[in-house]
Formats: structure tokens, sequence, C-alpha cells
């Protein structure tokens, strides 16, 4: 990545976070059931420390998991070292908001995705490659 | 039986509305086939002499009369010597039709009222017998009240006109063992004298003594188990009787004004043969997730309709009439799982989960666990390099963080959004450089708070606050590996060693993406920093395992880059100088092994306490 050219990657990375921030939350909290189509099929989540891979896995954990409210207050983005992604648009994007669970009380929470874009004949789709989530306090 | 409908149809709608919600009449009865074949052979009768409407409410109704809790009240505002007399009169004069006699008190609302029933010569018979005998020619169930011999009589009382007319029409129509008729009768009362007095005052506070004896607080469990033969009561003469109202009334105002976050409460051995004085309950005690009423009299499992408000997950009625009128046993979990939907064990046995489970939306969250690593290989791999990493974090310099980066790597920071001015929050010294995209909308601020390149992004830590990072406190999860990337976010807590916020404990959790260094290390790519104050959980957890204090220096034959190396292993591990030295000293003064060794033999749990206390 020449200097140039990161201004352009960090701009990218912005406008892919900012976009999919809207839509990853509002299928969350909306339509759940499509929310695993947002994931690649080789996709991992660590959600407080349980993994779960693979697109069926992940749509039975969404699926499990109570109605949400979520709210986002700090997005932070990065584009990925095209070492560690080759010839692959990659983002790496940090959240952190908080979250109603139906029967749970209001938590704040730290996640973060990596998203890479997919690019097929037609046109190109960014896939969420990898998730992790946890409360803050988890351990409690 | 017809004056019911009406009187509470023309007098009082608010007591009208349950009964006609339940009134599913004699199909609802378990008990007795015959009885409900009676009770359809009194509605053809009145049809034909009353008008059809009433007769239909009235046959609908009258069975259900005992089950409506508003019963006994309107009963007590009804219950007048005048009253009583005429209704006394109608019956006993009756013994035709009884209804239309019946009906014309019932118009001033006063159906409700205690009647004695009688039986002459009933002591040569047995109770049960003689009760099981009268309920099964009698059209509607009936409870009876302080069942009694007086002289060579039988008596016992039933607490409306309904029942003592259904009883009244048993009359002549039974028979003993030596085929004779035997006659009942009725005559109106005040209600039995057990009902009528509260307990006494010094009795309350004595029952008070021994509710409290009777308490597990750490269980949230009352034991009332056979009360009436508590040797405290027994010695002190004082009769208390749960199956009684006002025994009962008395133990559930304890509850509601002393304990009313009760969870369990063992009311088995109690002889109570209805729910309605326990129906209180409901709301006396809201949390009530047990309750035993195993070993009682309680003939239908009607009865728990009184207290199917309780969300109850456990119940024991094992030892009570009504468990032996059901066919089999899933007949028997799905009447009571009608009332307690939630229940989860019933006598001591597991149930199936209940299928509202699955109906229901989910509100139980997956249980957080730790650090996820994925294997063990990456597991050392990752602790290794986080513990070089921060011992140079830590140190005081980072320039030494050069090494840890690629040289395109990018590096940025956040802290949580503050309503307030964020120089009066104590995040302050980090809000300069916080780049939050979902506030900032300028693209150039956006590239500007981007540190790219390994020399700006170490410059740019080394100017952040020095810190010292509680190691122990660190929960990672590796979210991502490929062969050429490796995700993993650290969470944990630091302190900050200098400056304004000088051993202010803060929270933070960092992302870092590694690709494969040349010498099997890691080599970071991008890290994002979120750093937030700790919470106060988080802060009385925090540096849990001292740090090594002065008092307890090392032996002096130490050189001082072995001193120093101790100091640094120390406060790393979270192990006192001895052990610290120790593991030293056993893998040769090497920091990177004695740290392996440390991590893998912590996380084998095989490091004692001790090793750790200062």
């Amino acid at each position: 990545m020449s200097s140039v050219d990161f201004k352009t990657y960090v701009d990218q990375a912005c406008r892919a976070a900012e976009e999919f921030v809207n839509v990853y939350y509002t299928t969350m909290d909306k339509r759940r059931r499509l929310l695993s189509r947002l994931y690649m099929g080789t996709a991992t989540l660590v959600w407080n420390g349980n993994a779960v891979s693979g697109q069926e896995s992940l749509s039975e954990f969404f699926e499990m998991l109570p109605s949400s409210e979520f709210q986002i207050n700090v997005v932070d983005c990065q584009p990925v070292h095209d070492e560690a992604t080759p010839s692959q648009a990659t983002v790496l994007v940090v959240i952190c908001g908080s979250v109603k669970f139906e029967g749970n009380k209001q938590r704040d929470f730290n996640q973060n995705f990596i998203l890479t874009a997919q690019a097929s004949a037609s046109n190109t789709v960014w896939k969420i490659a990898s998730d992790c989530f946890r409360f803050q306090d988890w351990a409690s | 039986m017809a004056d019911d409908g009406k009187s509470y149809n023309e007098h009082n709608d608010r007591v009208s509305v349950p009964r006609r919600r339940k009134g599913r009449g004699p199909f609802r009865w378990t008990g007795n086939r015959r009885s409900g074949r009676g009770n359809s052979g009194v509605r053809s009768n009145r049809l034909d002499e009353d008008d059809g409407d009433v007769a239909m409410t009235d046959a609908q109704d009258g069975p259900r009369v005992r089950y409506n809790p508003y019963v006994n009240r309107s009963n007590r505002r009804g219950d007048n010597w005048y009253d009583r007399d005429r209704i006394h009169v109608t019956v006993r004069r009756d013994r035709g039709p009884p209804e239309r006699g019946v009906a014309g008190p019932s118009q001033d609302g006063t159906t409700k009222n205690w009647f004695k029933i009688t039986i002459p010569y009933g002591r040569k018979y047995d109770k049960a017998w003689l009760l099981s005998l009268i309920q099964s020619k009698c059209s509607v169930p009936f409870t009876p009240i302080e069942f009694h011999y007086e002289n060579m009589r039988a008596q016992f009382f039933v607490e409306d006109a309904s029942t003592a007319s259904a009883l009244k029409a048993v009359n002549y129509k039974i028979v003993d063992r030596e085929n004779r008729k035997i006659s009942i009768i009725i005559n109106s009362s005040a209600p039995p004298q057990i009902l009528q007095n509260e307990l006494k005052p010094e009795h309350v506070e004595q029952l008070k003594l021994i509710m409290s004896k009777r308490y597990d607080g750490s269980q949230q469990a009352l034991d009332l188990k056979g009360l009436r033969t508590d040797p405290d009561l027994v010695t002190q003469n004082i009769d208390v009787v749960l199956s009684r109202r006002n025994c009962m009334a008395a133990s559930l105002r304890i509850i509601e004004e002393n304990i009313p976050e009760l969870l369990s409460l063992n009311l088995s051995g109690n002889r109570l043969f209805r729910l309605d004085d326990l129906s209180p309950i409901v709301q006396k005690a809201p949390n009530l997730k047990i309750l035993n009423l195993s070993g009682n009299e309680l003939k239908s499992e009607r009865e728990l309709d009184k207290v199917k408000g309780l969300k109850l997950e456990e119940l024991w009625l094992d030892g009570n009439p009504l468990c032996d009128s059901f066919r089999d046993q899933s007949t028997y979990i799905s009447a009571i799982r009608e009332r307690f939907p939630k229940l989860l064990r019933l006598d001591g046995h597991e149930l199936p989960p209940p299928i509202a489970f699955d109906v229901g939306a989910p509100t139980m969250l997956p249980p957080c666990k730790g650090s996820y690593f994925g294997t063990e290989t990456l597991k050392r791999l990752l602790l290794h390099f986080l513990q070089q990493y921060y011992a140079i974090y830590d140190s005081g310099d980072r320039q030494g963080l050069l090494d840890a980066y690629h040289d395109g790597a990018c590096c940025s920071l956040s802290i949580p959004i503050t309503p307030q001015n964020p120089n009066r929050s104590n995040l302050a010294e980090y809000f300069k450089d916080s780049r939050n995209v979902k506030k900032l909308k300028d693209p150039s601020l956006r590239f500007r708070l981007l540190k790219h390149t390994r020399l700006n992004v170490v410059a740019f830590l080394n100017e952040l606050p020095k810190t010292q990072h509680d190691v122990n406190s660190f929960v990672v999860d590796i979210s991502a590996q490929t062969s050429t990337l490796l995700c993993f976010s650290v969470n944990g807590v630091f302190k900050e060693v200098d400056g304004k916020a000088r051993d202010f404990l803060r929270a933070f959790t960092r992302t870092f993406i590694a690709v494969p260094a040349s010498n099997s290390g890691l080599c970071i790519v991008n890290d994002e920093l979120f750093v937030r104050n700790a919470s106060p959980e988080e802060i009385q957890r925090a540096f849990a395992m001292p740090a090594p204090t002065p008092s307890s220096s090392p032996v002096p034959t130490l050189s001082p880059e072995q001193q120093e190396m101790l100091q640094a292993f120390s406060n790393q591990s979270g192990m006192n100088l001895e052990w610290s030295q120790k593991c030293l000293q056993d893998n040769d003064w090497d920091y990177t092994r004695s740290a392996q060794v440390f991590t893998q033999l912590k996380a084998e749990g095989k490091i004692p306490e001790v090793a750790f206390m200062k």
C-alpha cells in the first residue's frame, strides 16, 4: 500500500464500515432470520467466548438469541493490510455500544468484524469473515 | 339453585363474571358420574317449572359456586339472622322442588349462608363412609366444615344455600348397611365457631415466633409441615390448624408482613381440604416458586385453580386424594401443568420441558465464557507474544515495540462517547486521538487520526500515558485465523502510572490483526485500542494478585540484570519474587522460556496460590 493509495483505502474502509453498521444492526434487531446471510460460509463468530462457525450454525445461534435492541455509540475502522488478506479488500470494524436483549438488562459490549469484498461476475458484495462479540461486564 | 344465577345476575355483576367464564359445569366433574346425571335430572324437572334461561344458568353455575373466591365475601355481607331465617324456613318446608322458595330471599342478594347439616344417630357411622355415601348421592360436590359428633348426632357445616338444598334432596335417599334410611336435616346457622374468630393477638405472636424458627433465610423457605403438631404450639396449648380460615389468614398475614420474598413454602401434612384460604398467597408472596402440599386432603385438582396465579416451578401433591383420581400419569401431569405452565418438577420428578418454552420467545443468553484461543498451540503463541508485548509496553519506553509492528501497520484509538464535555471526563488525555467515524465525518480528520506505518504507530503509542497492565485480567478471543492472518482481541485492565490520572484504572479492548513473522512469531498489521474507565467490579478484581513490595527484596546474590529480569517477571506473572526467581532459575534465566513454562503451568492449574502471595 503506497501512501497515496492508503487514503483511498481509508475512505473505502470508512464507507464500508458505516454502511455495514447500519445494515448489520438493523438486520440483527428486525430481520434476524436473514442475519447469517451477511456472513461468509466459512465465517467464525466468537460470542463471549463461545465459538460458532459456518452459516448454518450461525443461523441457529442467532435464532436462539432473544430479540434485541442495539444502540451503537462508537465505530472505528481500518483497512486491513493486504499481506494479511492478499488481493482482497478487507476492513476491520470495531464497535462499542449497548444492547438490550429481551428479558435481560441493558449491557455494554465491544465487537469487531473483519469484512471482505466478495467479487462475483455481476457485482461486489461485502461479507463478514469474522465476528467477535463480548459484553464489557461478561464476567459478572 | 336457580336463585344463585338470578341473584348474581341481578345484584352483583362483579361476582357473576368469573363464575360464568368458568361455567363448564358438570362436564368438568371427574369425581362422580352419577351425581352428574342426577344434576341433569334436577335441571329437566326445573325446566318444567322455571324460566328456561335461569335453569340453564343455574345448572352451569351451581357446582361452580364453591370455586369462586368471591363467594365467601358475599356470604359475609349477607350474613344476618333475618335472611338466614327465611331461607331456613323455606328449606325445611320444602319437600318438592326447593328452588322457588329459596328464590325469594335470594332477591336480596343474600343467598350465601351457613347451614348446619345434622344426621341423627350419625355417630353409628364412620365419618369417611358417611360422607362419601352422601357425596355419591348429592348433586353437587360439597365440603363438610367442622365435622363432629354431638351426642348421637353427626354434624357438619356447609356454606351456601345451593349446597344445602342439594343435601336436602339426599334426605332419606341413602340407606345404611342395615338398609335403614338415613335422614339428613338442614338448619341455617351462624358460621362455624372456628371460622368466626380471629386468632388471639398473643397466639399470633407465638405463631410468628414459630414461623420465624421454621424459616430458612438462606433458601427463603418456610417449612410449615404438620404445623398443628408443632411441639411449641402443643405445649402452649395453642390450636393452630391451617385448614381453618383464621389460622391460614393469620399465617399469610405474617408472611406478607415479614417474608414477602418467600420462594418455597411447605404446607404438607396440614389436613388442607381446600385452598380457598390459601389463595391470597398469590398476592402476598408473588415470588413463590416451590409449594409442597403433599399429605393433605385435597380431593380435586380444581382446588389448585385458587392458587394458579403462582408462577410455580416445583409442586408436591402426593398423598392427596386428588392424585388417585387420574387415569394415568400423563393426565395427572397435564392437569397440573394446565394450572402451572412453568412447572419443572412435580412430586420430585423432573417434568418434560414445558411446551410453552418452544413457543415463547427466548430470553436466555448463552453463558459467557473466558478466553477463546481455539487451540493450545495458538494459546501458547499468543500468550507468549502478549507477555513480551506488554512487558515492553509497560516498561516506560515503548520504542522497543518497533519490532512487533509491520512496516505498513496502522493503529487507531477510540473511547466511549460521553454526553458531557470530554475535558471533564477523565479520559480527556485520550480524547484528542479518539477516532469514532460515527461522529467524525470529515475524511481528512478520519485519515489523520489513523496512524499509519510502523514509525508513526510506535511514536503514537509512545505518547500515550504510561501504564501497568494486569496480565492476569486479560481475556483473549481469537476470532480469525488463516495461514496469513491472526485476528485476536484482548480485554483487560491497566492503571496509569504517572501524570494526572496516576493510579487510575482503565479497561481496554484491543483488536489486533497480525501476520506471521520470520522468527515464527507475530507481526502486527492492524491495532485498534478502545479505552474506557474501569467499572467498580473491574476495579475490585484488578491486580488481585499483589505486585511485589520492596520489603520482600530478592537475595542480593543476583546480578543487576537478573534483579531487573526478576522484577519484570514478577510484575508480568503476578507471582511473588521468591517464586518468580525459582521459575527463572529453573529455566537458566531465559525470560521467554520461563514465561512459557509459567503460562503453561498456570493454565494447568499447577501453580499454588502461595506463589501469588507476597
